[in-house]
Formats: structure tokens, C-alpha cells, sequence
């Protein structure tokens, strides 16, 4: 889930603030403080984000784009110059683009924005802002919500007294309001200082970017890992279950299906999984783009070392072609591959499925999966050449099942035109001819379009008058009859009108010579 | 401590309810007085023959063709969870099924409106009413669906949660606009009343939302084609020759992607006069195959807006026959890119939504980069036979476990990964039993729960056979990675062979007795590890004793078998690592370093099951698992074979100089 930080240049954040001691520090010190240890939170345990910075005053601009390389990210918070005022509209439009540009609209994304509380004046304020919310166009839309999932974090270099002090406080309220209720407000607790900084970013962390450590199992095979990024509980239905659902940090392999059983099945999110190797006090030694400590490094060396579960399946699922189905919590399921990035390159990695008892309607309900030992047979075959998947539903689907749509005169003639056809091949497509003719009385009755009945039986009739005397006398049997079944079932009255009943071939002298029998 | 994205979602919107009222009033017999010509005749077949007069559907053909359409539709896109009603309204409501699910089928409807019939144009037209049909609507939205029920129920105290909304879709000729309004007043008179009744009943629910859809039927040409189609919207999927279009409707979260990024205006528009949203894909040439696995955010159900049409059918049938079709979308810039996958699923079509944008996980380390990457032998192709062996089935019908209670095969499936887990070493250098062809009858059976008879006989051969090769000498494949010269010696290898059969046989006594008496045959038949040996032991022994305690408070507070099975595993390491350590090199860069350098208990030390702790000798714990063995069952014959084996050896040795096949038992066997 990448990140930007958006951080607040104007001149507003050189105030001082008065620390005891003797170095005099502005708040955009301790911005660039809080900052500095987030990136090192991230740069240790949180390698893999992407993040970047943008700073804004009346105007924005992208100082980093993502990246997951902290030491530019650190760099960058050196070399900010002061600008002029805040304007905090622009600021989020051009967070929307960035973000846009990079990752679309699906990707979810935390939006930091570090910020003294103080939003500006005049036009492009906050308050402008919010005061016009109500009066704008499509075209010059607020950029709240944020067209993608988001979470916007204010970290304000300010604490509560302050920004009660002015409105400021129910400003923030709002912009977090207009996303929906996405996001939260962080205040400093007590004096501005370096230390209560710390604290307050510490929150940030523990809130959005702590590391989703979790053990993966298949039967008594284990293994320690982390999950990347980390998977956000999730609501399934406002309404009836209000309450975010969590995955389980014992993720429980239950069994495996092939890929193309389990075929492109759709997700809500996806993770790395990677093996870690836990030491006494907890902290991982673990996988991520390397640092330069060589403790780390000889540390890395020894867990490449000791045989981990991950690595065997991941090199199993990857030579089979198969996936691990794996419980996350109470009716909630995902799956478990081998991703290759580069011919080279490839992982172990989680996809989330929807929560609820039946994820993908071809596997059917997941708590139905049994072990294939416990078949009569085994639904793979002995020569693993079927296989149990897909499930079929209960009712075929329009397309599947010849349904009659007469909405558009085409429709209409299509069938006409397909009896008519084997009309004038007679006796040699009886069976097809009754099936038609079946298939349209059916619909003509259910529609009461018993019109056509009457017409479709005139027909019949002239076409018995038109046959050629080359014809096979049973042809002309067939036709009268038909004709003759039609109409009585136009008048919608007897009991041939019935909708099950079905119209069927004449017996006649020439139908026992015929080819073709019903 | 967490953050949650939230999909907004309500089982129970209104469009889980829709009550269809159909007018059945004599006027509807008239005609739309559109004329349908139904006799084309084909060419070269038509001189001098006049074709039959164009007939006309009446208002009640067209009404129920259309609301048979959108049901179509919706039984289609969503054939779970939408239900609909279907009433007919004359001198009385006719309501032709309910809500539960095996009556939301086109066919049902069909044969139920067959039974109705057209409108008779000569009935009284002052008995009929449109409000009667409109009661017995308010009625049925109040009535709960199984899906309400259930989840009333999975609430229990919660239930006040499930949501009663839903939607009326009038079909009938409205007189004026005073009608129309009398008619909307009576609708909501009818559901206060309604709402009180309910209030007081268990198996009615008060409505607390209901959307009136009235639809103005009357001759002249009018198409009344219902057009209000909420959440659905359809596609075009041009086919590479632009005739070849096939619109398909499908829900609209498939293209909330392309929606929100604001880059519609190359494909997107809104068709005059509806309330569709069109979106034009390409028919993508690259083909995809089954074995690739998308990234796939969404799949939803489609249909084809014209369903028996020519290009309608191709593509249904294609994708029915098994094929998947990409297809590319059209961006700003001018590029293309694919973004949906059309695929049928047990003669479902769905369309996939494929992931488009950049990936958060792009360059990610490789998992050689990680832990345990460094490892190279693996167990890869039996854990793929492994995974095989527990891939899952449906089990549709209800299963029973002895007591009565409800099986459920998935917890079946968790206790057979269980089973097969208990002993499961993950690389070849940790094992000796699973790289030889001649344990495998053996340790394919003892992993099930139950074994038969025929089971147990084919592990006392396998074991037999061991034996065999024993007193013939036969190798081992003990693995020499890491080690340089010979490795151990042949007595020793069939020590750590034994050591580690026993671990794998004693991780499932308690599956069962037949199980029991495998172990039983196995420790009857093991060669008894020579007195000199026992001695050198013991002075091993004191000094693992410290580890073993230090180690036993810390890792191994449960007392599993198969954590057991996990410390014999280290210390079969342990002898192997000891046996080698003169030769070893340890420092050879592609060869991993033997997996597990901490000191261990040797196996002499396992306590036995019953007597778990205090000072034993190793005569006696021998003695008392022989005694236990034989006690049970008399294997006299096998025990005797095994210690005098003089005249056997003599045996066997003349069999090979004959020629004989020796017994296999080499990885070669097996890949």
C-alpha cells in the first residue's frame, strides 16, 4: 500500500518553538524529525512500501516520486527550502494525480499529510475550500474523497489547545469527513518537542505501518513469515456485520487445487509471503532488500541456510502448477502461489479471497472441500486426467439453455424460419421439426401470443399444399398434423394447451420405414 | 491498532426483493398494434404466393415478455441472493411462486404464466383491478426470504440488522396522472398498514424501503421494454471485424476502475434515452491459457443483451467450449491495455477484471534470497506427490461421523495434512527411510487414519525386506552431502535407517491397533545395536543430558508425538554429523552445511511412552519394548530369524550368486 507524504512548506512552519535546552528548533524541525523516524521504521521493518514526498505551500511539487530507497526519501527532508502560504487544495489535486499516474485507482494508498495546523488564507485556504464545497462543478471537483482507497493521516506539528484555539481542528475534522471518514487526526500530547514528536509518529506507525507477522502452517510444517503488505481487515457487509474483519495470524494451509481448477479466481488483495527467521527478542531477521550491516548479513546467511517450509512449497506448488488453499479466519479463505516476477526471479505469494462460506462459485462452499481419500474413487482419475472442478450450478444460464426471446422480430422469425427448414426435409428432420415446433408453442403459450400459434399453423398448412410430388407422403402427415395440434392449443382452452403437453410425431404406416424415431 | 478498507456493500439493498405486477385486465388483450411479420420466406421457393398477414402481440405479450426478459437477465448476472415475485393481477392476485430459491427460474415462470394464460377480452372489466395485484405485492415484500431468515438467525441477537427493502415493478395502463398518483398513495397506505401487522409477527418483516416502478402500457408502437436496470450495464466486445459487436450486460463494479480514473471519454457513453453505461473492449488476440494465473480483482456474471443472436452465441459458445477471451481497452494516451478476461466456469460466463495498473509487489527479493533459500535439496517432487495426495474434492452430500454429528470435510482435510505431516523431513540430506523405493508400501499406508489388514501385511513385508537387505549388506542412500570419503559405515547406516522408521511408525501408533502392530513387527525385526556400541554411548550421554534439559523447558513444552518424531529427526543428524565429523569439510561453498549443529539427545534416551522420566538402563528399556512386543503378539518366528541369522545369510547369499534381483533401493527408483 504506498505512501505519500505530503508536507507542509510554508513559511508558517519555521515558527519556533521554545524547547528547554539551547538549540532553537522550527516546527518544520520537528516535522523533519517525525519524518526521519518514520522512513527508519519503514527502512527496517516495512522495506517494501513505496513511498513518496511531496511538499506544497501555494504551490506543490513532487521532491520524490515512489521510491524504496529511504535514503533519498531522508535526503530529501534536508534540502526543503521555506515557501510562501498554505494552500491545501492544490496540494491533495496533485496528490490525486501522482497517485493516479503511478497506480490507478484500485491500489489503496496512506496519504501523510504533515502539517502546523495553520491552513492558509484567502482564496485556495482551507476554509475557501470548504466554505465552496458545496457550489462546485464536476470539473472542479474537491479532491476529497480520493478517487482511489485511502487512508489520510494529519500529522499536526501543533497540539489540541492550539488548534482548538482557531478552527483549525474542525477544518481537519472535515477534510477527513469529505473521505469519507478515511483517516485520523494526530496531535501533539503536551509541549512541542522532539519527544513528544517521537510519540506521536509512533502512533502513526503502530496505527498504519507495523509489520503483519504470521505463521504459516500445513499440518505440523511451519514457518515464521511476514506478510507484505500487510492485509487490512475488511468490512463484508455494512449493514448486517459493521465489524472489520481480521485474518488470522495462524494461517492454516487446508489443502491444494491445480491452477486451472482454481482458474484466474478473483481477489481482493495480494502478498508477498516471506519466510522469517525470528530471534530470541523477536525481531525479524529477515528477507527485504538488504542493508549494509554486516551483523544482518552474516545473520541472513545462516537463515538462507536452515531449510524453511516457504521455500518448499513455493518450489513444489511452482513445479506442479498448483495453488495451497489456506484459512485466514472464520469463513474466510485465500490461496497460496509461486509468482514469478522475472524468469529468475519468483515468490511465494497470499491472495485474499471475498470472506463468506463460497468465495468462487466453481469451487462451491469451501467448507464442502474434502480430501480426495475420502472418495469412492478418486475424482482426479487414476491417470490424474479429470477432475472435480468445476462445479456445476444448480440452473443453467440464458445463454446455455435455448431460452426463447422474441423482444426483437428477429427473435421471432429465427424460430419461424427453423421450423420451416425442417418443414421442407420431412420425414428426415421429424425430431428436429417437433423439438421446434415444442420449443415455440412452449414460449407462445407462457407469453399468451396465441396468435402466432394460429399463424405458425396456416403456415404448416400452406406448406403441406406446396409439396412437391416428389415428396415422402409421410411428410404431408406430418404437417396437417402438426397444424391440426397447433390450433387446437391456440384456443388456449383444451387440454393440449397445457404447457407441459408436447406435440408428437404422427404414427403413421410410413413412420416405421422412417430413419429417424422420436 | 488497524485500518480497514471497506467495500460498500448490503446483502440486503432493494434489489434483493422485486415484486413483478402484471396487468391481466381485459385491455391488456389488445393489441400493441405493432405488426411482426412472421412468414419470410425463403428465396427461389416464393412465386406466386402471397405470404401470411403480420399478427400483432398484445399488451400482455409485450408485458410479459419484457418482465421475462429482465428476470432473464437477472438470473443471469445474479442468480443468488435477487429474487423475484411474479404477480398477476385481475378480479384477484395470482401470485405464481415465492421467494425461495428453487423457485427463481425462467422455466417455473414460463409454465406458471402458461397456466395464467392470455387476458380474456370479454371478462367484465370493472371486477379487475391492478390494486389487488399491488396488495399481494406489499404482502410478499413483508414475507421473508431464506436469506433473511438466515441471517436473522446466524445474528441471533443482532437481527434487527437484516434489512427488508425492495422494489415494485407495476406493469399496467395507467387512466391519467391522478391515477397514476392514486395508485402510488395506495401502494404506501398499503405498506403502513402492512408494516403494523408485521410488527407483531415473526415471520414477516415491516418494509423499510420499497422503490414503485410503474410502467404506462398502451398501443401505438410503444416498446414497453423495461428499461430501469439498476447496478447493470452493459459492454461491447467488438470482435476484430466491426459487425461482430456483442453487447453484454454484467454488474457495474467491472469497470470501477476505468470509471473513476476519469479516462472514459475514449470508450465510455451513456446510450441515449437509457440509463446504460457502454463500455467498448477489444477482442484482444493474444490467447491466455488455463494454467496462468491473472491477477484478477473482480469476476461477475454476464448476459448477452440479445441472446440468440448469431455473434451473441458465437462468443458464448466459444467460451463455453472452454476458452478464455482477453480484451484490451482503450486509454487516453491511445495505448491499449488488457484489462478483462471473458472465461466460463461450469457453463458460467464471467467476466474478469484484470489488474492493469503497476504493482506495489513489482521487484520483490527472491525467495533464494530469504530464509531457507540457501537450501539445496529439497524435497520438491514428494512434496508435489504430497500435495497431490491431499488435493481437495467436493463432498455435496451430507457425511455423518459416528456419533451423528455433522461432518465436515474440510476439517477432514486439516486432520489428514495433520496425519501425513507428523514425521515429514523437508530435505533429502535429512532422511534416509523417504530416499528409498522399498520403504514406500510402508510409509504410504502408516500415515492413514484406519489401515486393513492386507495395510499391516504389506508393512511387515516392507519391513521384512529391510531385514533382508540388512543381513545382505545391501547400501543405503545415506546421504554424503557435506561429507568427504565414505560416510558412515553399513551397520551404522542401517542404525539411522532403523532409528528413522521408528520415528515415522511411532509419530501414528495411536491411529489404530493395526497400527500398534506395525510398530510391534518393526521392533521385533530391528537389528539390536551391538553391546560395544551401547557402552560408547553412555559416555555420550551425560553431556547431552544438559542441552536436552535446557532445551526440553524451552521448545519442546507439548508433549506431541510428532515433536518427538521433530527431536529424533535432529539427533538421526546428530549421529550422522558425528559419524562423518573426521572427514567433514565443512566450508565447501555449494554444499549446504549439515542442517543442525545443536547438540541432542541421542534416540537411546527417548523415553518410552509409558515410563517418561527417570534414569533407565538401556538393557532394561530394551528389554521391556521386546517384552511388550511379544507379549501382545508372538513374532517368535521373525525375532529368532533375526538373531540367528547364520542359516539365512548362507541363503541369501547363494540367491545372489544366482543372480537374483537384489532388492531396490536407491533414489534411482524414484527421480
Amino acid at each position: 500500500m504506498p505512501t505519500v507524504v505530503v508536507m507542509d512548506v510554508s513559511l508558517s512552519m519555521t515558527r519556533p518553538v521554545s524547547v528547554e535546552g539551547s538549540e532553537e528548533y522550527q516546527r518544520k524541525h520537528l516535522a523533519a524529525h517525525g519524518l526521519t523516524m518514520l522512513f527508519e521504521h519503514m527502512a527496517t521493518n516495512y522495506k517494501l512500501e513505496f513511498t513518496a514526498l511531496v511538499v506544497f505551500s501555494s504551490l506543490w511539487e513532487l521532491m520524490v516520486p515512489f521510491t524504496r530507497d529511504y535514503n533519498t526519501l531522508q535526503e530529501a527532508l534536508s534540502n526543503m527550502d521555506d515557501y510562501d502560504k498554505t494552500c491545501l487544495e492544490s496540494a491533495l489535486l496533485g496528490v490525486c494525480n501522482i497517485v493516479q499516474q503511478e497506480w490507478g485507482a484500485a491500489i489503496p494508498c496512506q496519504v501523510v499529510l504533515v502539517t502546523d495546523g495553520c491552513l492558509g488564507i484567502g482564496r485556495g485556504s482551507l476554509r475557501h475550500s470548504l466554505a465552496t464545497h458545496s457550489q462546485r462543478s464536476e470539473s472542479n471537483r474537491f479532491p476529497l474523497p480520493f478517487p482511489f482507497p485511502s487512508k489520510l493521516y494529519v500529522m499536526c506539528m501543533a497540539n489540541l489547545e492550539e488548534l482548538q484555539s482557531t478552527d483549525s481542528l474542525d477544518c481537519l475534522e472535515r477534510l477527513i469527513d469529505l473521505n469519507n471518514g478515511e483517516g485520523q487526526i494526530f496531535t501533539i500530547d503536551g509541549p512541542l518537542c522532539l519527544k513528544n514528536v517521537q510519540s506521536m509518529f509512533g502512533k502513526l506507525i503502530d496505527l498504519a505501518y507495523t509489520p503483519f507477522h504470521a505463521v504459516l502452517k500445513c499440518g505440523h510444517l511451519t514457518s515464521d513469515v511476514q506478510v507484505f503488505p500487510r492485509p487490512e481487515p475488511f468490512i463484508i457487509d455494512e449493514e448486517i456485520d459493521p465489524i472489520p474483519k481480521a485474518i488470522n495470524t495462524d494461517l492454516e494451509i487446508v489443502g491444494f487445487v491445480d491452477i486451472a481448477d482454481i482458474s484466474s479466481p478473483p481477489v481482493l488483495s495480494r502478498h508477498l509471503v516471506l519466510p522469517i527467521a525470528l530471534n530470541r527478542e523477536g525481531d525479524e531477521v529477515g528477507p527485504g532488500i538488504t542493508d549494509d550491516t554486516e551483523d544482518e548479513n552474516s545473520a541472513n546467511q545462516i537463515a538462507g541456510k536452515i531449510p524453511n517450509f516457504c521455500v518448499l512449497l513455493h518450489g513444489s506448488l511452482k513445479v506442479e502448477g498448483m495453488v495451497a488453499l489456506v484459512q485466514l479466519g472464520p469463513e474466510w479463505y485465500g490461496m497460496l502461489y509461486s509468482q514469478a516476477d522475472s524468469k529468475k526471479k519468483s515468490n511465494l505469494m497470499m491472495s485474499l479471497f471475498e470472506p463468506g462460506p463460497e468465495p468462487l462459485p466453481w469451487l462451491g462452499k469451501m467448507a464442502q472441500l474434502g480430501p480426495i481419500s475420502d472418495a469412492k474413487e478418486n475424482p482426479y482419475g487414476e491417470d490424474d486426467n479429470k477432475s472435480p472442478f468445476p462445479l456445476q450450478p444448480k440452473n443453467k444460464r440464458s445463454y446455455a439453455q435455448n431460452v426463447t426471446v422474441w423482444i426483437k422480430p428477429s427473435g421471432l422469425q429465427t424460430d419461424v424460419q427453423k421450423i420451416l427448414r425442417n418443414a421442407r426435409k420431412l420425414p428426415e428432420k421429424t425430431q428436429t421439426f417437433y423439438k421446434e415446433l415444442n420449443r415455440l408453442r412452449k414460449a407462445a403459450l407462457a407469453f399468451g401470443f396465441l396468435e402466432l400459434l394460429k399463424g405458425v399453423a396456416d403456415m404448416l398448412e400452406r406448406e403441406c399444399t406446396l409439396l412437391p410430388d416428389t415428396a415422402h407422403p409421410d411428410a404431408a402427415f406430418q404437417l396437417s398434423h402438426a397444424a391440426q395440434q397447433l390450433k387446437v392449443a391456440s384456443t388456449g382452452a383444451s387440454e393440449y394447451a397445457a404447457y407441459d403437453h408436447n406435440i408428437a410425431p404422427l404414427q403413421t404406416d410410413f413412420s416405421s420405414s422412417s430413419t429417424e424415431r422420436m | 491498532m488497524s485500518v480497514s478498507f471497506r467495500k460498500k456493500m448490503k446483502i440486503f439493498s432493494e434489489s434483493h426483493k422485486t415484486v413483478f405486477v402484471v396487468d391481466h385486465c381485459p385491455y391488456m388483450a389488445e393489441s400493441c398494434r405493432q405488426h411482426v411479420e412472421f412468414d419470410m420466406l425463403v428465396k427461389n421457393r416464393t412465386q406466386g404466393i402471397i405470404p401470411l398477414a403480420p399478427i400483432s402481440k398484445s399488451l400482455w405479450t409485450c408485458s410479459v415478455e419484457s418482465s421475462m426478459e429482465y428476470c432473464r437477465i437477472m438470473y443471469d448476472i445474479f442468480p443468488f441472493k435477487k429474487l423475484v415475485n411474479f404477480i398477476v393481477s385481475d378480479s384477484g392476485a395470482h401470485v405464481l411462486n415465492s421467494w425461495t430459491q428453487e423457485d427463481q427460474n425462467l422455466q417455473e415462470l414460463m409454465a406458471a404464466l402458461a397456466a395464467v394464460g392470455p387476458p380474456n377480452p370479454r371478462a367484465d372489466p370493472e371486477c379487475c383491478s391492478i390494486l389487488h395485484g399491488l396488495v399481494a405485492a406489499v404482502e410478499a415484500l413483508c414475507k421473508i426470504t431464506e436469506y433473511q431468515h438466515e441471517a436473522r438467525t446466524t445474528l441471533m441477537e443482532n437481527a434487527e440488522r437484516v434489512g427488508n427493502r425492495g422494489r415494485i415493478i407495476c406493469i399496467t395502463n395507467a387512466k391519467s396522472d391522478s391515477h397514476v398518483r392514486m395508485l402510488e398513495d395506495y401502494v404506501q397506505e398499503t405498506i403502513h398498514e402492512h408494516n403494523k401487522l408485521a410488527a407483531n409477527s415473526d415471520h414477516l418483516m415491516q418494509i423499510q424501503k420499497c422503490e414503485l416502478v410503474l410502467i404506462h402500457t398502451y398501443p401505438v408502437g410503444e416498446d414497453s421494454l423495461v428499461s430501469d436496470r439498476p447496478k447493470k450495464e452493459e459492454e461491447q466486445h467488438a470482435n476484430t471485424s466491426a459487425n461482430y459487436d456483442v453487447e453484454l450486460l454484467h454488474h457495474k463494479e467491472a469497470h470501477v476502475d476505468f470509471l473513476k480514473s476519469g479516462d472514459n471519454h475514449m470508450g465510455g457513453n451513456s446510450r441515449e434515452g437509457t440509463f446504460k453505461e457502454t463500455v467498448t473492449l477489444k477482442w484482444c488476440t493474444p490467447r491466455t491459457n488455463s494454467v496462468e494465473l491473472h491477477y484478477c480483482t473482480g469476476a461477475y456474471r454476464i448476459s448477452p443483451v440479445d441472446v440468440n443472436s448469431r455473434p451473441s452465441s458465437c462468443l458464448t459458445n466459444f467460451l463455453l467450449n472452454g476458452r478464455s477471451v482477453l480484451l484490451e481497452q482503450p486509454r487516453k494516451s491511445g495505448s491499449k491495455v488488457i484489462s478483462h478476461m471473458l472465461s466460463s466456469h461450469g457453463g458460467e460466463i464471467f467476466l474478469h477484471v484484470l489488474s492493469s495498473s503497476r504493482s506495489i509487489l513489482e521487484d520483490p527479493p527472491s525467495i533464494s534470497e530469504g530464509c531457507g533459500g540457501r537450501v539445496t535439496d529439497y524435497r520438491i517432487t514428494d512434496f508435489g506427490e504430497f500435495m497431490r495426495e491431499n488435493r481437495l474434492t467436493p463432498f455435496l452430500e451430507p457425511r455423518y461421523k459416528i456419533d451423528g454429528s455433522l461432518e465436515i470435510p474440510l476439517e477432514r482435510a486439516k486432520d489428514q495434512l495433520e496425519k501425513h505431516t507428523r514425521y515429514w523431513p523437508m530435505i533429502i540430506s535429512q532422511t534416509t527411510i523417504f530416499n528409498m523405493q522399498a520403504v514406500v508400501p510402508l510409509a504410504s499406508v502408516i500415515v492413514k487414519e484406519a489401515m486393513t489388514d492386507e495395510d499391516v501385511l504389506n508393512c511387515q513385508k516392507t519391513i521384512y525386506n529391510l531385514v533382508d537387505m540388512e543381513r545382505k549388506n545391501d547400501p543405503l542412500p545415506i546421504s554424503t552431502v557435506g561429507t568427504r570419503g565414505k560416510g558412515p559405515k553399513r551397520d551404522e547406516q542401517y542404525r539411522i535407517m532403523w532409528n528413522e522408521l521408528e520415528t515415522l511408525v511411532r509419530a501414528h501408533i495411536n491411529n489404530s491397533d493395526k497400527h500398534q502392530r506395525v510398530l510391534e513387527c518393526l521392533m521385533a525385526c530391528r537389528s539390536k545395536p551391538p553391546e560395544e556400541e551401547e557402552r560408547k554411548k553412555r559416555g555420550r550421554k551425560r553431556e547431552d543430558k544438559e542441552d536436552k534439559s535446557e532445551k526440553l523447558g524451552k521448545d519442546y513444552e507439548s508433549d506431541k508425538p510428532w515433536q518427538e518424531s521433530e527431536r529424533l529427526k535432529g539427533l538421526l543428524d546428530r549421529e550422522k554429523e558425528e559419524l562423518a565429523e573426521a572427514e567433514v569439510i565443512k566450508d565447501s561453498p555449494d554444499s549446504p552445511e549439515p542442517p543442525n549443529k545443536k547438540p541432542l539427545i541421542t534416540m537411546d534416551e527417548m523415553p518410552t511412552v509409558e515410563k517418561a522420566k527417570g534414569p533407565m538402563s538401556l538393557l532394561s528399556l530394551w528389554s521391556n519394548r521386546i517384552n511388550t512386543a511379544n507379549s501382545r503378539k508372538h513374532q517368535e518366528f521373525i525375532g529368532r530369524l533375526n538373531s540367528v541369522n547364520n542359516k539365512a545369510e548362507l541363503y541369501q547369499h547363494l540367491k545372489e550368486e544366482n543372480g537374483m534381483e537384489a532388492t531396490e533401493n536407491g533414489k534411482a527408483g524414484r527421480q
